[in-house]
């Protein structure tokens, strides 16, 4: 070992150590200062660690939580870059609290969400065992520019792990596309056609044309969004058959899904402890995923029905007599299967949505008008309340005006403190909708009113 | 009084909340009784304009600009440019605003021909301009201050013939350097302003469905409208920039 790295590990845990005295979470600065003074670090305390990185668009954290959830109950010793610290930095902290002065691993196992544009450094140094790709949306356009360009970042960053065997989307026809021109091994997961009833293509669609060929896609069914079973009726391009495949949604409610998989040609029931359809693709991506690892597949569908999520990802709260779940909103894709969630519903609700635009939330907020907020005019008296907040509570009243929300119904709150000392008073569940940026604001004052824990643990 | 509009492509321009710029347009003639009918026009659907009083036309990604240029060099873009002659109204926004040009020439030197509809053409660069942003509308566009968010690479030159839409007050506009954003020709009005850029600039969604009204009937009548929630937001934003 050189001494570089000595000092680097040392750096690290001392402005780690400093951070937490400074009640700062530390999750990013560490590592960062301690890359600057040994920039092959994250390859080093990588090696001899068995990783299973997640990418994509929507689904990382509840993925990586789902995984996590499986290593846990089989007593492995890992560890995960759990606070969604997931650019190299982040990642880098991580790896120095799970190591020696000496650089050596003090866990046999890491499992990493990765950012996607951070992927292109990150998988290189981390040569990951297995990548799971759950999707691919178009997300804070200002930010990653467009989806085909995210896309190739990750093709990028794939070319310096031949050997890492990737789980990729079967729905999705951008992330399926990864596979083509790649040596890896790979299986594929996704949701038969029949398990869901099929939607009508959206209005705004990602991927209409072939990423091939250009040619328009002809669908057997769609699940949400693009995804579904497409076919490009010139090249040829279509899903590939699903390794790991949900084939019944036998029940969505409103704590969760009843579902049908068939992994790898067994049957079996699985129960998955999140609401909403994203979370059944969650579900069955993070069972490959486990799977490949090396576990057995029926410990990581067990897992799914004990595992909770946190962090902002439908994460639940004492908040008000009836409770408050927290659903952090990032792109169109990722709000309408939120907003559809809410339209399940039977109960009259409260709904709070905080809009920032801050650089990690995208500081273009046009997105909201690509979401399907029209879904809320339909809800009738189920939709009690409506608040809008954040630094452009202004553009969301605007965005749910033209939706046809009443505007009495309306109201904007901006100070969280307040906020939250109203919605203590509630009778009705609460559904708090924010961006990233807002959601780590607001989730601390609720944990200040209510309880619960810091962000980075 | 009725109003039928054209939304050019809506598969494949669609990309930054341009969706609230028809929602905004069918709320507002709606509140003043005028009846609407918003028509989409997909890749190979009928190149014919007859019979509409306003076409929409939203920015895209890069992945389908082959497809929509083979679909407008189908005959859309001869028909496009004899309705701009004739004075249909057009709001074009980004991607369709720089398609109305004469080409888009990348910044390694290729060249996009696009349908040479109005006196202007686009040059990449290597930096993007990307943010919120403002400008005032010329007197004949309105005068309105229009706030919006622009995220472009490519930067627009009008030829000597065509008018910008206005001036920029913060920002960068067409291409950073001259000051003008967007254009105004004919009934054409061609702006970076996404946003979307009717809902939060009320007075300029009226004035240009004013100017579709006045091209059919000869006069047009649009009564105020509750606009505090729409004027908030620009004015919020208006002060920060």
């Amino acid at each position: 070992m050189s001494i570089k790295v000595f000092f680097a590990l040392l750096l690290g845990r001392a402005v780690r150590l400093l951070s937490r005295l400074l009640h700062r979470g530390g999750t990013d600065m560490p590592g960062r200062l301690a890359l600057k003074l040994c920039p092959d670090l994250l390859t080093r305390l990588a090696r001899g660690i068995r990783c299973v990185a997640i990418t994509g668009t929507n689904g990382k954290t509840t993925s990586a939580r789902m995984i996590e959830q499986a290593f846990s109950d089989r007593g492995l010793r890992y560890f995960a870059n759990r606070s969604g610290a997931n650019l190299v930095s982040g990642i880098t902290t991580e790896f120095i609290m799970n190591a020696d002065l000496l650089g050596r691993p003090r866990k046999e196992y890491a499992i990493i969400e990765c950012d996607e544009a951070a992927a292109k450094h990150a998988f290189g140094m981390l040569r990951p065992e297995v990548v799971l790709v759950t999707n691919l949306f178009r997300d804070q356009l200002d930010r990653y520019g467009e989806v085909t360009h995210t896309l190739a970042n990750i093709r990028e960053a794939l070319h310096s792990t031949p050997d890492t065997l990737l789980c990729l989307n079967a729905d999705c026809s951008l992330t399926a596309s990864l596979a083509g021109d790649l040596p890896n091994r790979v299986v594929w997961f996704g949701i038969e056609k029949g398990a869901a009833p099929s939607r009508p293509q959206p209005e705004i669609s990602d991927a209409t044309h072939c990423i091939r060929c250009k040619t328009e896609y002809a669908y057997d069914y769609i699940t949400y969004g693009h995804l579904g079973g497409y076919r490009c009726p010139l090249c040829g391009y279509r899903r590939p058959k699903a390794d790991y495949a949900v084939t019944d949604v036998v029940e969505q409610r409103a704590d969760g899904s009843d579902v049908v998989m068939s992994l790898r040609g067994k049957a079996r029931a699985v129960s998955v402890n999140l609401p909403a359809l994203y979370n059944v693709y969650n579900a069955v991506g993070a069972v490959a995923a486990v799977t490949e690892m090396g576990l057995d597949a029926e410990a990581a569908a067990e897992a799914l029905g004990r595992f909770r999520c946190g962090f902002g990802r439908m994460e639940r709260f004492p908040l008000g007599s009836a409770g408050a779940r927290m659903m952090l909103v990032k792109n169109p894709a990722g709000c309408n299967q939120v907003l559809e969630f809410l339209e399940r519903l039977t109960e009259p609700f409260v709904l709070v949505v905080c809009l920032n635009d801050r650089s990690a939330d995208g500081t273009d907020v046009s997105w909201i008008w690509d979401a399907d907020f029209e879904l809320l005019s339909t809800l009738g008296p189920r939709l009690e309340k409506l608040i809008v907040s954040g630094d452009r509570a202004a553009d969301m009243r605007v965005r749910v005006k033209y939706a046809g929300v009443p505007e009495e119904r309306t109201s904007e709150q901006r100070d969280y403190e307040s906020l939250v000392q109203t919605l203590e008073k509630e009778t009705r569940p609460i559904f708090l909708m924010p961006t990233y940026t807002a959601m780590l604001e607001l989730r601390q004052v609720v944990i200040r009113h209510c309880g619960g824990a810091e962000f980075w643990e | 009084m009725e109003l039928k509009v054209c939304h050019m492509y809506p598969d494949v321009l669609n990309l930054y909340g341009d969706r609230g710029n028809i929602l905004c347009m069918k709320r507002r003639l709606r509140l003043r009784g005028i009846d609407a009918e918003f028509v989409r026009c997909p890749i190979g659907s009928s190149a014919s304009l007859s019979g509409f009083d306003l076409v929409f036309i939203g920015g895209g990604q890069d992945f389908e600009q082959q497809v929509l240029l083979d679909d407008l060099h189908r005959g859309k873009d001869r028909e496009i440019r004899a309705a701009v002659e004739d004075g249909l109204p057009f709001l074009t926004i980004c991607g369709g605003y720089q398609m109305l040009g004469h080409y888009y020439e990348t910044y390694d030197g290729r060249r996009c021909d696009f349908i040479g509809a109005v006196d202007l053409i686009t040059v990449g660069s290597d930096v993007r301009m990307i943010g919120n942003y403002k400008f005032r509308c010329e007197p004949d566009a309105g005068g309105t201050v229009v706030v919006g968010f622009e995220n472009h690479s490519g930067k627009t030159r009008l030829g000597s013939g065509v008018k910008p839409l206005g001036k920029v007050l913060a920002g960068f506009g067409n291409n950073g350097e001259d000051g003008t954003e967007g254009v105004h020709y004919k009934n054409v009005f061609g702006t970076y302003s996404h946003g979307p850029l009717l809902p939060k600039n009320p007075a300029f969604c009226d004035f240009l469905l004013a100017t579709a009204l006045e091209r059919k009937y000869g006069r047009a009548e649009l009564a105020p409208l509750d606009d505090r929630a729409e004027l908030a937001a620009h004015d919020e934003m208006c002060a920060k920039l």
